[in-house]
């Protein structure tokens, strides 16, 4: 006992939790809702939702939430309101008439911690304006979901950046300029992308509650803010509630960024408990729970020509465009401009029957290969 | 090692409570919320949330499902937490459910609506115009500041003795809790020490300490029984309400009980409200009551809050998180309070400091003072990491390094165990198992739960520093066994 055991190593690390940053993105497509409207009404869902957001703000002080609308013509911010927005008059009507509506007991505002009713109102303000702001006359029966996406993407790279530890002075320089001269359609996330050699100091995750099937015109655009989330991390969970829709894009994105994708299309009341079982942890207690996961996916892709969802197509060889049918005339790729024979297609190949090798069967091995197509984007 | 030494302090606290006091403590919503943000693990949150709504009980076998296998030491503790607190109960032998009252207080948290008042009531009477956020953040610095200086003035240390107590310290209640707490003691008429306990008292961050004596209170109140008319269980729940309260906003004192309306006084004492001197209808909570319960990375940006409130001039922007130690044992704190200087130069040599900023070295000589006047290593530590400034703890996480310097942190304790080398620790000693198998299964367990301390194979003895459920774990293998 009188010898210093120096072998013996201490380590002090900080104990608190990483906050996260909870973005959902709500489908207020007004005729998906109409669909669901015998089983599930969009108050009834919306109650659910603000419990849910309250449990997920609960775990801990830090925790954020975001709240988008993905409307039929754009993507609206529920919470937090954008700076300029300055309808914040009818918000309490609005709470007291929408908790008789649901049931909720009474206007008893002062029975919830301020932080809840704030949202709350919130909420229910900005989607009562969006509301009435509908044109009854030309509601497509899609969603803006892509546009939403980035929006979200844009926002959690913002908050990201503030709990982002300081650069330390030797910085090459040249670390910085490479995400600024990404302009592209993934460049809300490029900042992102560089910070996310390191652990993450926030944990942000995006909450798609769809409705509504995914629209293939969005096919391109819906894409690079999946490439764009899966770069950073960030993973995208869909809950499907209506059970005329299938949104294949958001099974993809599921799939691609590591989150999970729940449809709810048989029992859309249980919509609490969906939220509460599956979609409330967060990326810490996800490290020791199993996740939901898909079965099968539809990994279709929409063509660039006419928008529509293809299972077999061609792709130009150059740019990886993938079009329904081959491009009339003599055009080329449409979108490279490459000209591109079509070799032989059509041909039956010619098979040459491989020789006979003898070679045992080995039990339990089937004969099926791995096609390799499951394979997500690799993580950097 | 666990830096986070007050909610250790409050769960031991807790733990103490019998079942019923838990009972009584769940009928309040801001309780049943304030206890689920604070104390528990963050698998149990996942865990509690999971079952809140959840019309059936949960089966054990379907959350050994739902959990991965390789995190069953983490089940393990975060249901071990949650019967601790009994917030779970066993609804039949293979499935659990949570205990009525917490679930229903726990929903309505989340929900809102109901007549409980649980989370106050504000006031309507128009606010005085002086009070504003910035006055609360003064008013509340200031209150706990002369509490502390106290507590400091009693060492024997010559920099810090300055006279100009302005205010003349803390109440004469605040002095006989903190005498009869042992964080100080009274050596003769005039002069009055700083224990050991005082020590660990003064290096925790300031959230700690406001628990720290809160419940020292809270004991006293029990000690004095209902003769004083104080119900400690009445008033830990009345605590936990002001933690829900918003700052900057007034509250009706008609709305509460008598019992609670007596606590005002004290909690004035202690900084923690402010009750306007004209006005008795109404209480603001400041700063020190609304974060009671936050956590702990939140508590930085409060400390934050409290120095932009107190940069209009003054420089007593007293205990922030503003300490930067780099591998070279070089410490540097960005502060100019007097307080803070004079608690760093408890254990740092101090060798330059300018406006807003000291900088002094840890070196042996130092550390071997401080442990002399009593002060242990990892009080040293804990008060470094936290106090860490926010840089140190983004660097940390960002490159999943410890937060301290693990070469500084160890030097510490080298130097420490020159002169000490026991530790002390109460727990239960387990021996003379009827067989190998028998204490293999029992260590493992104390293990998982993560009350095993010491271990020891080829004598079959283990320690343990916790025994309830180690022997409802006995109990129910004799069970299985017969």
């Amino acid at each position: 006992m009188n010898r210093i055991d120096a072998s013996d190593h201490y380590e002090v690390t900080a104990t608190g939790q990483t906050p996260s940053l909870l973005t959902i993105i709500l489908d207020t497509n007004p005729r998906a809702w109409q669909a669901l409207g015998p089983t599930l009404s969009i108050s009834a869902a919306l109650a659910n939702i603000l419990v849910f957001v309250n449990a997920h703000l609960a775990f801990g002080n830090d925790n954020q939430v975001a709240i988008l609308a993905a409307h039929s013509h754009r993507a609206v911010w529920l919470y937090p309101k954008p700076p300029s927005s300055d309808s914040n008059n009818s918000s309490k009507n609005a709470v007291s008439s929408f908790k008789k509506k649901a049931g909720l007991g009474g206007d008893g505002d002062v029975e919830i911690t301020p932080q809840f009713a704030a949202i709350e109102s919130s909420i229910l303000s900005s989607l009562q304006s969006l509301i009435a702001e509908t044109d009854a006359a030309d509601i497509p029966y899609t969603t803006l979901v892509a546009g939403a996406l980035t929006t979200a993407l844009s926002y959690i790279n913002k908050t990201a950046l503030s709990f982002a530890p300081a650069k330390p002075s030797s910085t090459d320089p040249n670390a910085n300029t490479t995400g600024n001269n990404n302009n592209g359609s993934g460049g809300a996330a490029a900042a992102a992308v560089a910070g996310a050699q390191q652990a993450p100091t926030l944990h942000a995750r995006i909450l798609v509650l769809s409705v509504s099937d995914s629209e293939p015109a969005q096919y391109i655009a819906t894409m690079n803010a999946v490439f764009a989330a899966s770069h950073a991390r960030i993973p995208i969970d869909t809950l499907s509630l209506s059970p005329h829709a299938s949104p294949t894009f958001l099974q993809q994105a599921a799939f691609i960024t590591g989150g999970s994708y729940v449809s709810a299309s048989l029992n859309p009341r249980g919509l609490l408990t969906y939220l509460m079982l599956g979609f409330l942890p967060d990326a810490e207690a996800r490290a020791h729970l199993l996740q939901a996961t898909q079965d099968r996916v539809d990994f279709r892709a929409a063509c660039f020509c006419h928008r529509d969802v293809v299972d077999t197509g061609f792709v130009c060889s150059v740019c990886l465009s993938i079009f329904c049918e081959v491009p009339p005339g003599d055009a080329g790729c449409l979108t490279c401009g490459t000209k591109l024979a079509l070799g032989n297609y059509g041909n039956k190949p010619a098979v040459v029957p491989r020789k006979k090798k003898k070679k045992k069967r080995v039990n339990g091995v089937s004969g099926r290969e791995e096609t390799g197509s499951a394979t997500g984007t690799p993580v950097p | 090692m666990s830096v986070n030494t007050n909610s250790l302090q409050l769960s031991d606290y807790l733990e103490k409570l019998p079942g019923t006091t838990f009972k009584r403590l769940y009928q309040q919503p801001s309780t049943a919320f304030a206890i689920f943000r604070r104390m528990l693990p963050h698998l149990a949150k996942t865990f509690v949330m999971a079952m809140l709504y959840m019309p059936t009980p949960f089966l054990i076998s379907d959350l050994e499902i739902w959990v991965k296998p390789t995190s069953k030491r983490q089940k393990d503790q975060a249901l071990a937490t949650l019967r601790s607190l009994h917030i779970i109960q066993s609804a039949g032998p293979q499935s659990m459910t949570l205990t009525t009252n917490f679930r229903n207080s726990l929903r309505l948290a989340l929900e809102g609506g109901g007549d409980h008042h649980s989370f106050g009531v504000p006031s309507t009477l128009p606010v005085p115009s002086d009070v504003d956020l910035a006055f609360l953040d003064r008013y509340a610095r200031k209150k706990w500041d002369d509490i502390l200086h106290y507590v400091v003035n009693s060492v024997e240390y010559s920099d810090m003795r300055d006279k100009d107590t302005s205010g003349g310290g803390p109440k004469a209640s605040v002095k006989e809790l903190l005498i009869a707490g042992r964080l100080v003691e009274k050596r003769s008429v005039a002069t009055i020490s700083i224990t050991q306990a005082g020590f660990t008292f003064l290096l925790q961050e300031a959230n700690s300490q406001v628990w720290t004596l809160l419940l020292l209170w809270l004991e006293a109140a029990d000690a004095a029984g209902e003769r004083a008319g104080m119900d400690s269980v009445d008033m830990l729940s009345f605590l936990f309400l002001l933690a829900s309260l918003e700052l900057g906003r007034g509250y009706s004192t008609n709305a509460l009980t008598e019992r609670r309306r007596n606590m005002l006084p004290y909690l004035v004492d202690f900084g923690l409200i402010y009750i306007p001197p004209h006005d008795h209808q109404q209480y603001f909570p400041t700063r020190l009551a609304t974060t009671l319960t936050s956590s702990e990375s939140s508590l930085r940006s409060v400390s934050a809050g409290f120095l932009a409130a107190s940069e209009g001039g003054i420089s007593d922007a007293g205990d922030k998180n503003a300490i930067i130690l780099e591998t070279n044992f070089r410490v540097y704190a960005y502060t100019s309070s007097p307080l803070q200087i004079a608690v760093l130069a408890l254990f740092c040599e101090l060798k330059m400091r300018f406006r807003e900023l000291v900088s002094g070295k840890l070196s042996r000589q130092s550390i071997r003072k401080a442990v002399d006047m009593g002060i242990t290593s990892d009080q040293i530590i804990s008060y470094l990491a936290t106090h860490a400034h926010e840089q140190m703890h983004r660097l940390a996480a960002a490159q999943k390094k410890p937060l301290l310097p693990p070469v500084i942190v160890d030097q510490i304790r080298l130097w420490q165990l020159d002169t000490e080398r026991m530790s002390v620790c109460p727990g239960f000693l387990f021996k003379d198992f009827e067989s190998v198998r028998e204490y293999e299964d029992m260590a493992n367990f104390a293990g998982e739960i993560g009350v095993l301390k010491w271990r020891n194979d080829r004598k079959g003895m283990f320690f343990a520093s916790k025994v309830e459920q180690i022997k409802d774990f006995m109990k129910n293998r004799r069970k299985a066994e017969q």
